[in-house]
């Protein structure tokens, strides 16, 4: 059982149709001005989203330690990179070296000059829980704040995934800052005893996302006996 | 063929906010105002192989001479051209 407070957050998920102050309208696709102009027209609609959703998050000029986590990354570029190779044509360089799981990462800790540890998890079927483990790990070894980048985005029809519950309609982007004190959101995060079946990430992801827009005093999330609740204190 | 290489360098390099006009032939191409990295360089050398069939051996050739400018680079690639 582990306590924290999450101080803020925001998101995009243009599949959820709420209003909401810390929810970003769907026409805030522009990438953020601070962002030099080079590393901008390296930036996919996803990364600009994280990118935004960020600084609503935490505010230019803060630069804590981050934990992003994704099922799937931008896998969107490793599927046209395959089809160029199909076509006989030669791959783009940029194209190749932005098609790792860990780019959006890569390109965020450029582009804000953020030198803090920075860790990507792919959770797979763990779910969205494995990246607050590591988060409150990182808080724990002394780390003040945490910014916690959750995203996904649909997968193309090429890639079979019946019949894993993995996919959803539209993309998501949920950023969490949380700390061990302070003001915010009292959150208890513990290990569930009941075997559950909710999907994987991007699942999971969207159904977070719900419940810190919802009432509901908690929320349990996992599969195949990996189960855990979110408790709002 | 430097006015033809600069919107090549635009248009492979996705540098919306720059014309031909703003690319100086003379100006260090590379860690110049232009702000291009090294991926830049691959990808500039794959657009030159497919639109002039000329691949440039980094084993072989100075790279570092040609790319220097436009201006160098168009010369070189002059000179393979005949």
């Amino acid at each position: 059982m582990a306590d924290f407070i999450l101080c803020n957050w925001s998101a995009w998920a243009p599949g959820l149709e709420r209003k909401d102050d810390r929810l970003m309208g769907s026409g805030n696709a522009a990438a953020p001005k601070c962002v030099p102009k080079t590393l901008q027209r390296r930036l996919t609609p996803l990364a600009k989203a994280v990118f935004n959703v960020s600084e609503l998050c935490v505010g230019r000029g803060i630069t804590p330690p981050v934990v992003f986590s994704s099922a799937h990354g931008e896998i969107c570029k490793s599927l046209a990179m395959l089809k160029t190779i199909q076509a006989g044509e030669e791959l783009s360089p940029t194209a190749f070296s932005l098609s790792v799981h860990n780019a959006i990462a890569g390109l965020f800790s450029i582009a804000y000059g953020n030198t803090q540890e920075i860790t990507v998890l792919a959770p797979g079927q763990e779910g969205i829980a494995p990246a607050f483990i590591e988060a409150l790990g990182m808080l724990h070894e002394g780390a003040g704040e945490v910014l916690m980048l959750l995203y996904d985005e649909p997968i193309a029809d090429f890639y079979p995934i019946a019949p894993f519950n993995l996919n959803t309609s539209s993309p998501c982007v949920l950023a969490l800052r949380i700390a061990l004190t302070g003001d915010g959101l009292p959150l208890q995060f513990l290990r569930s005893p009941q075997p559950r079946d909710d999907g994987e990430h991007p699942v999971q992801l969207l159904n977070f996302l719900k419940f810190l827009l919802a009432g509901e005093r908690s929320l349990s999330l996992g599969n195949q006996g990996h189960s855990w609740t979110w408790c709002k204190k | 063929m430097e006015n033809e290489l600069k919107q090549l360098i635009i248009d492979a390099l996705d540098l919306e906010d720059i014309s031909v006009a703003d690319i100086d032939s003379h100006a260090p191409l590379f860690n110049g105002g232009l702000g291009l990295d090294s991926i830049d360089a691959l990808e500039l050398g794959l657009a030159i192989r497919k639109k002039y069939q000329i691949k440039i051996e980094a084993e072989k050739e100075d790279v570092v001479k040609i790319f220097a400018s436009v201006s160098s680079l168009a010369d070189y690639l002059q000179s393979v051209q005949g």
